[in-house]
C-alpha cells in the first residue's frame, strides 16, 4: 500500500511518466532474467545445464577438441534453471532484454560458449580440466597439490593419488 | 502513401496463451508508461481491419480453427509478430499431443519476440521492427 501512495504522490507531483524506450534509454531491474552469459573458464561441459532446461534451448557439442555451448534463445524460456544448477556458476543470466529479431535470424539467434580442452601431462590425452570454481566447491581448502592433479586426465589422475596414499 | 503508412491498426489473437503474454500486451498498449501508441499504431478489434497480428500461445488444438479463420480475414499486405516463446517455436509445450504449432506452419512470421512472457519494451521492440517491415511490404506493393 505505502509503494502505491508512494507511485501517486509523485504522479500527483511530477505527472505520469511515459518510458522513452524505443527513443531513449530505460529502466531494467537487476534481477531481470534476460540472456545468458556463459563463461568458459569455470564451465566443464558437464551437460547439467542441457538436462534440466525445461525447452531444451541448450545444447552441448563436441568438435574437434572443443565443446560447444549452445543456447538458442527463441526456445528458451529465462526461467533461470540453468543458473540455478550449474555447480561452478559458470551461467549467469544478464538483465539483457533485447529478445526481438526477424525471421531470418529466428536459428541465429543463439549464445555460444567454446569450452577447450588441455592436453594430460601424463599420457597425452585430451580432457576438460576441472575449473577452479568446481574445486573451490569441492574441497575446503585448495592447495598446489589439487592444482596439480586437475592438469592430469581422469584415469592418471586416480593413479598418481592411489600411488599418493601408499607411499 | 505517406498518411497510410502512419497509422497500422494491431490485432491481437491469443491461442491458448497463459496470460503471461497477453499481461505484458496489456502493459504495453493501455498503460502511459509503456505507450506503444506513441509508435502510431492502434489497437482494433476486428481482424479486417488489421495490419499487424500479434499472436500469443502455442496454437492448441481448439484454438488452431480460430486463428485460421483470422489469417484468412486478414487484408493484404500484413506483417505477423510472434510475441513471447510458445508461438514462435512452442517452447516447453512442444511435443504435446494438444498442440499443432509453431505458427510459421500456418503463415509467414515476420517477427519473433521470444521471452517468457518478452518484457513490454521487447515487445515494443517487435512492433517497431514489424512497422519497418509493413512499410516496406506496401512500397513494393505499389
Amino acid at each position: 500500500m505505502s509503494g502505491f501512495l508512494k507511485i501517486a504522490i509523485r504522479n500527483l507531483l511530477k505527472g505520469p511518466v511515459t518510458d522513452p524506450y524505443p527513443f531513449g534509454k530505460t529502466f531494467i531491474p537487476n534481477k531481470l532474467r534476460g540472456k545468458l552469459k556463459v563463461d568458459p573458464k569455470a564451465c566443464t561441459a558437464c551437460g547439467t545445464c542441457e538436462e534440466v532446461c525445461p525447452s531444451g534451448a541448450i545444447h552441448i557439442t563436441k568438435n574437434e577438441n572443443v565443446y560447444v555451448h549452445t543456447t538458442w534463445y527463441n526456445t528458451c524460456c529465462f526461467c533461470g534453471n540453468c543458473e540455478f544448477f550449474c555447480p561452478t556458476g559458470a551461467i549467469k543470466l544478464t538483465n539483457d532484454f533485447h529478445t526481438a529479431n526477424t525471421e531470418e535470424e529466428k536459428y541465429r539467434f543463439t549464445t555460444v560458449a567454446l569450452i577447450s580442452e588441455i592436453k594430460c601431462e601424463s599420457c597425452g590425452e585430451m580432457f576438460v580440466p576441472a575449473s577452479e570454481a568446481l574445486l573451490k566447491r569441492a574441497y575446503p581448502n585448495v592447495n598446489d597439490t589439487i592444482r596439480e592433479l586437475t592438469k592430469l586426465c581422469p584415469k592418471c589422475r586416480r593413479k598418481k593419488a592411489f600411488e599418493r596414499l601408499y607411499q | 502513401m505517406s498518411i497510410i503508412t502512419r497509422s497500422p491498426f494491431l490485432f491481437r489473437i491469443n491461442t491458448g496463451s497463459c496470460n503471461g503474454c497477453d499481461v505484458e500486451l496489456a502493459t504495453t498498449a493501455m498503460i502511459p508508461r509503456y505507450d506503444v501508441e506513441r509508435l502510431g499504431c492502434r489497437y482494433t478489434g476486428s481482424p479486417k481491419h488489421a495490419d499487424i497480428l500479434l499472436v500469443t500461445g502455442p496454437i492448441t488444438a481448439r484454438s488452431k480453427p480460430y486463428l485460421l479463420e483470422v489469417l484468412d480475414e486478414l487484408p493484404n499486405p500484413f506483417v505477423v509478430v510472434a510475441v513471447g516463446t510458445c508461438p514462435t517455436s512452442c517452447g516447453i509445450f512442444r511435443d504435446s499431443y494438444s498442440i499443432e504449432g509453431p505458427l510459421e506452419r500456418y503463415v509467414k512470421v515476420d517477427v519473433n519476440v521470444p521471452g517468457c512472457p518478452p518484457r513490454p519494451q521487447a515487445i515494443i521492440d517487435g512492433v517497431a521492427k514489424a512497422l519497418e517491415i509493413w512499410k516496406e511490404k506496401i512500397r513494393n506493393q505499389k
